[in-house]
C-alpha cells in the first residue's frame, strides 16, 4: 500500500495539536492531522477544561441564588434534571468540536481518525477504523497530552471510583462523595457535586488544598471551601479502597490514626500522567527526561531532529494554552525561523469559587530562588465593583522588582480572576512598570480597578486603601 | 564595607568571574584574595583592601561583572576602619550603587558612544531577562542578538525597538574600527566580512558545543589581527647547544641548592636580551600613522606558557639587566603563577619581544605568530641529536631548532639573519662565568 506523504505530521488533535495543524497549514505546509478520538479537541475540549467549566457555571447559579436569599431576592427549591445538563454540556463540546473540524477543512489539513505508532523517525502507522495507514512525515509534532492518573492500588475496575474523565459524566449525584486530591481539578469538580447537593469531603496528602499556590491567594478560596464542602482534610492519606456492596470502603490515615468510612462514589484527582505509552517511540530517536516526560529543547524539537513534542507530553504546567503557544514555536522551528520557548508568561488559572489565577514570578518562587520582590497589594474588601457584586474576598497583588519598579509577576483571587490575569500577563511579557500599570486609566467601577489600585499602593497612593509606604 | 571591582588595567573593563573563594561569614584578611576573575587578558585574583568578616557575597561564579561592581561585602567592626573604600554598609546605598552601573558606559579608544557601551550587561537582582515586549525579543532573537547587552532606554531599563537598532549601529562602529585599526593604512577600509551563512552540523551527527572562554576569544582575535596585518617572514636556523648542556649539568646541581631550576629557556632568555639590546629593531614597535619607529630601551620577554586554560604568555621584565639565577627564579615563579591561574593583568603587559618554547613537550621547527605590536617572536623546538660537520669530521652534536618570525616592515632579511647568528652563536659559546653563581 501507498503510503501517505505529508510535510507535518500532528499526532493528536488538542489544543496543541490543531493550533500547530492550523500554524503549519496556515504558513503554507501540508498538514496531516491523527486523532484517535473521533471528536476533535483533546483532552481540553472532550473532558476538561471545557465540560469542567460548563457544568462549573451551570451550578454556579444554585449557589448564587441561595445567596440572593441575603440580598432581599428570594428563588424557590432547585430542581436539577441531570439528563439535561449532560445533553446541554455535550452540546457544547460538539459544536466546538465540529467547529474545530471545520476550520480543518477550510485549511486543508488532512484528519485521520485512529491510533498512532511510530514505525521509525519518519513513518507514522496510523490503526484506522478502515485498517492500517501509513504516513510518511518531513516533521512531525508529538501532541498526545495526557490522562488522569489513577494509582494502581485504586484500580479497582469500580466504576464508582472515578477520574475527572468520569466524573465529568455526572451519572448521578453521590450522596457521599469522596475527593482523593485537593489540586485544582479535585476543588473544581468537588465544587460541582457540592454544589448538587453531595456531601464532599477531599482528602490531601499535603499541609494545603491548592499545593503550589501562594498561600494569600488559597486562603478566601480555603474559606468558601470549608463552608460548601463537608469536610477538607489535609496531611491525610489513603491507605487503601475497597468495593463494599453499592459503596466503597476507604482507609485513610491522619497522623498515626486510620480511619474507615463508606462513600458512594470516589474521585480520584492527583495528577495527570503524559500519552506516550504505546507510541513507538523507540523506534525513533525520542528520549525521555528523567521526570518520564518526552525531552525537549527550547525549539520544541526533541532528541529525533524530524519529531518535535508539545503540550502535556512535555511535562511541565499541563495548560492547553502553553500546548498552544509551544505547537507556535513547534512550527515557527519547522519553518526555520528562529523561534524558542524562552521568557515565556504562561498565566494559570484555577476555577474555584473564587477563581485564583496569576502570571510570572509567585511569591513562593520568589522565596525558593531568592528574587528579592517588593509585594503590593489590593484587598477587593476596598473595591466598589467587588461590593456590588457581593465578592469581597477577594484579592490582587502585583509581585514588583524593587530596583526597576518592573512588574515581575501579578497573583489575583476572586470572582472573574481568570479574566482579569490577562492584564498581568500583558504587563509582564511587555516589561511594564508598576508605574505604568498605575498611571493607566482603568474604569470604574471595574474589578481591573484593583490592578491599577495594587499598583498605586506600590507608591503609597492607592486611592481607596491606606498603605504603608 | 562594600568591595567593588577595582579597575583593572587599561580597556579591561569587565570579566567573568571563575572562582569564590570565600563564603559569607567568613573571616577574610587584608590581601587574602576573595574571589578570581577571568578578563579578556587572564585570570587574575581579586585581593581584599581590609580585615573583616564576609557578611555578604553578592555575585555568582560565572556572572559577569564591571568594574565598580559589589562583590563583596565585608563586617569590618568598628576597630579596623579602612580609608581606603568606603563604608557602604546600608542596602539602601547598594541599590544606589547599582543603578548607575546599569548604564555604565565605557569609551573604547575613543569611540563615540552615543548610547551603547561595549561592556554593557544587563544584570536583575532577580535573575530574570531583560524587560522587553515579546515583538522585540522575537526580532532580537531573529538577529540573534542577545537582549542582555541591550540597554533599554524606558523606564525599568525597557528595551523598544529603537535600542536594537542603536545597538547594531554600535556593533557596525565597532567592526569598522577594529577594520580600520588593523588595516590603516593599507588603503581604503574594506567592507566588513559578510556573516558566515551558520552551518547545521548536527545534521551529519552528534554535536556539542562549548562556549569559548574570554582568554580564548582574546587568543583568537589577536591571531587573526596579526596574521592579517603583519607581513611576516620565517627564518629558520639551529644552534649546537651541546656545549650549554654540559654547562647546564654541571650547574644543576647548584641552581638546585638555591632551591630552582636551571632550564634551557633561562639561558636563551640571556642570549636574547643581549642579541635584543645589540639589535635595537627588533625591541621595537611600529607606529604606522605617525610613521616612526617605536623603540624600547627595556627589554620585557613574554614567555609562552601553556596552562589548562589555554595559551598565556606572562612578562618577564628588564631580561637584560638580571643574571642567570635571577632569570631562573623568576621564570620559574612566573610559569608557576600562570598555570595556577594566579597571574596579575599587569603581569601580561609591555612584552618587547615573545619567546614560544616547545622543546619540553617535542616540537621540532615551527612557525609562531607574531605578537603585535611586538615585531618579532622566537620560535625554539626541542633540542635532537644530529649528525653534523664539525671541522671537517662528522659528529654527533644537540641542534636546536629556532625560527625568528619577524615582522618585515620593521625588519629586513640582513637584520633578521644577523640577530638570528648572534643569538646562535651566544648559545654555542656560553660563558661559563655567566652560569656560576655569584
Amino acid at each position: 500500500m501507498e503510503p501517505i506523504t505529508t510535510e507535518i505530521l500532528v499526532l493528536g488533535a488538542g489544543p496543541g495539536g490543531y493550533t500547530a495543524a492550523f500554524y503549519g497549514a496556515d504558513n503554507g505546509k501540508q498538514v496531516t492531522l491523527v486523532e484517535q478520538n473521533p471528536r476533535l479537541g483533546g483532552i481540553c475540549l472532550n473532558v476538561g477544561c471545557i465540560p469542567s467549566k460548563a457544568l462549573l457555571h451551570a451550578t454556579e447559579i444554585l449557589r448564587e441564588a441561595k445567596e440572593s436569599a441575603g440580598r432581599g431576592i428570594e428563588f424557590g427549591a432547585a430542581k436539577v434534571n441531570l439528563d439535561q445538563l449532560r445533553d446541554w454540556k455535550d452540546s457544547i463540546l460538539e459544536k466546538l468540536g465540529q467547529g474545530i473540524k471545520g476550520l480543518a477543512q477550510k485549511r486543508g489539513v488532512q484528519v485521520i481518525h485512529g491510533r498512532g505508532h511510530f514505525e521509525d523517525s519518519q513513518t507514522l502507522r496510523v490503526e484506522t477504523s478502515e485498517g492500517q495507514k501509513f504516513i510518511r512525515y518531513e516533521k512531525a509534532i508529538i501532541a498526545v497530552g495526557s490522562k488522569p492518573a489513577m494509582p494502581s492500588a485504586f484500580d479497582l475496575g469500580n466504576k464508582r471510583i472515578m477520574t475527572s474523565t468520569e466524573a465529568l459524566e455526572i451519572q448521578d449525584i453521590p450522596q457521599d462523595l469522596l475527593v482523593v486530591g485537593g489540586g485544582y481539578i479535585g476543588m473544581e469538580l468537588g465544587t460541582v457535586y457540592a454544589a448538587l447537593g453531595s456531601n464532599v469531603v477531599v482528602l490531601e496528602a499535603l499541609s494545603s488544598i491548592l499545593a503550589g499556590i501562594d498561600s494569600d491567594l488559597v486562603r478566601p478560596v480555603s474559606r468558601i471551601a470549608q463552608k460548601v464542602f463537608k469536610e477538607i482534610r489535609v496531611n491525610t492519606k489513603v491507605l487503601k479502597m475497597a468495593t463494599a456492596a453499592k459503596q466503597i470502603k476507604v482507609t485513610t490515615q491522619v497522623d498515626k490514626e486510620q480511619r474507615e468510612e463508606l462513600y458512594d462514589r470516589v474521585l480520584v484527582s492527583v495528577g495527570r500522567a503524559p500519552n506516550y505509552n504505546d507510541l513507538g517511540l523507540d523506534n525513533t530517536q525520542v528520549t525521555k527526561n528523567d521526570k518520564g516526560f518526552i525531552q525537549c529543547n527550547p525549539q520544541q524539537q526533541t532528541d529525533d531532529p524530524n519529531i518535535y513534542a508539545i503540550g502535556d507530553a512535555n511535562g511541565g504546567t499541563l495548560l492547553a494554552h502553553r500546548a498552544s503557544k509551544e505547537a507556535k514555536i513547534a512550527v515557527e522551528s519547522i519553518l526555520g525561523e528562529a523561534s524558542a520557548f524562552e521568557s515565556i508568561v504562561i498565566p494559570a488559572v484555577v476555577y474555584t469559587n473564587p477563581e485564583v489565577a496569576w502570571c510570572g514570578l509567585t511569591e513562593i518562587e520568589a522565596k525558593e530562588k531568592g528574587i528579592e520582590v517588593k509585594v503590593s497589594k489590593f484587598p477587593w474588601g476596598a473595591s466598589g465593583r467587588a461590593l456590588t457584586l457581593d465578592r469581597p474576598d477577594g484579592l490582587t497583588k502585583l509581585l514588583i522588582e524593587p530596583e526597576t519598579e518592573r512588574i515581575l509577576g501579578v497573583g489575583i483571587v476572586g470572582a472573574g480572576a481568570g479574566e482579569l490575569i490577562s492584564e498581568g500577563v500583558l504587563a509582564v511579557e511587555m516589561g511594564a512598570t508598576a508605574r505604568d500599570i498605575a498611571d493607566s486609566v482603568h474604569p470604574h467601577p471595574t474589578l481591573s480597578e484593583t490592578l491599577m489600585e495594587a499598583a498605586e499602593a506600590f507608591y503609597g497612593t492607592a486611592t481607596h486603601s491606606i498603605s504603608r509606604r | 564595607m562594600d568591595i567593588k571591582l577595582p579597575q583593572l588595567a587599561e580597556g579591561v573593563e569587565s570579566g567573568t568571574v571563575v572562582n569564590i573563594l570565600v563564603s559569607e561569614g567568613q573571616e577574610i584578611k587584608k590581601d587574602q584574595a576573595f574571589m578570581e576573575l577571568e578578563t579578556q587578558k587572564a585570570v587574575g585574583s581579586i585581593p581584599s583592601p581590609s580585615t573583616g568578616t564576609v557578611s555578604k557575597v553578592h555575585v555568582k561564579e560565572g556572572m559577569e561583572v564591571i568594574v565598580g561592581q559589589v562583590l563583596i561585602s565585608i563586617d569590618t567592626g568598628a576597630a579596623s576602619k579602612t580609608s581606603t573604600s568606603e563604608s557602604t554598609s546600608s542596602a539602601a546605598n547598594t541599590v544606589n550603587l547599582l543603578k548607575p552601573l546599569k548604564s555604565q558606559q565605557t569609551a573604547v579608544d575613543g569611540a563615540p558612544t552615543e548610547r551603547h557601551a561595549e561592556n554593557f550587561h544587563y544584570e536583575s537582582g532577580s535573575g530574570v531577562a531583560p524587560p522587553a515586549p515579546p515583538s522585540v525579543r522575537k526580532i532580537a532573537l531573529q538577529l540573534g542578538i542577545d537582549l542582555t547587552r541591550v540597554r533599554g532606554s524606558e523606564a525599568g531599563g525597557r528595551i523598544r525597538l529603537p535600542d536594537i537598532r542603536a545597538y547594531i549601529q554600535h556593533l557596525q562602529e565597532m567592526a569598522f574600527q577594529e577594520l580600520g585599526r588593523s588595516a590603516r593604512p593599507a588603503g581604503p577600509v574594506a567592507a566588513p566580512a559578510a556573516p558566515k551563512e551558520t552551518i547545521d552540523f548536527s545534521q551529519w551527527g552528534p554535536i556539542r558545543r562549548e562556549k569559548l572562554s574570554p582568554l580564548r576569544r582574546t587568543v583568537s582575535r589577536r591571531m587573526v589581527e596579526s596574521w592579517t596585518t603583519i607581513p611576516k617572514i620565517n627564518q629558520f636556523d639551529e644552534a649546537d647547544i651541546s656545549a650549554l648542556l654540559v654547562l647546564r649539568k654541571r650547574h644543576t646541581a647548584a641552581y638546585e641548592k638555591k632551591g630552582t631550576r636551571l632550564t634551557l629557556t633561562a639561558f636563551i632568555l640571556l642570549v636574547l636580551a643581549r642579541a635584543l639590546r645589540k639589535h635595537p629593531s627588533a625591541n621595537a614597535s611600529l607606529d604606522e600613522a605617525g610613521g616612526e619607529l617605536i623603540l624600547k630601551d627595556y627589554c620585557h620577554i613574554g614567555v609562552a606558557v601553556d596552562t589548562d586554560a589555554g595559551l598565556i604568555v606572562p612578562i618577564l621584565r628588564d631580561v637584560d639587566k638580571k643574571s642567570l639565577l635571577q632569570l631562573s627564579r623568576e621564570l620559574q615563579d612566573l610559569t608557576d603563577k600562570t598555570r595556577q591561574r594566579k597571574i596579575g593583568i599587569e603581569e601580561l603587559q609591555g612584552g618587547t619581544f615573545t619567546i614560544s618554547n616547545q622543546g619540553s613537550i617535542g616540537g621540532s621547527h615551527f612557525t609562531p605568530i607574531i605578537y603585535a605590536p611586538q615585531v618579532a617572536i622566537l620560535g625554539v623546538g626541542q633540542g635532537q641529536s644530529k649528525a653534523v660537520v664539525v671541522d671537517g669530521k662528522l659528529a654527533i652534536r644537540t641542534m636546536l631548532p629556532l625560527c625568528l618570525a619577524y615582522d618585515h616592515r620593521v625588519l629586513d632579511g640582513a637584520n633578521a639573519v644577523r640577530f638570528l647568528r648572534d643569538m646562535i652563536a651566544g648559545l654555542q659559546s656560553f660563558d661559563e662565568a655567566d652560569v656560576k653563581i655569584k
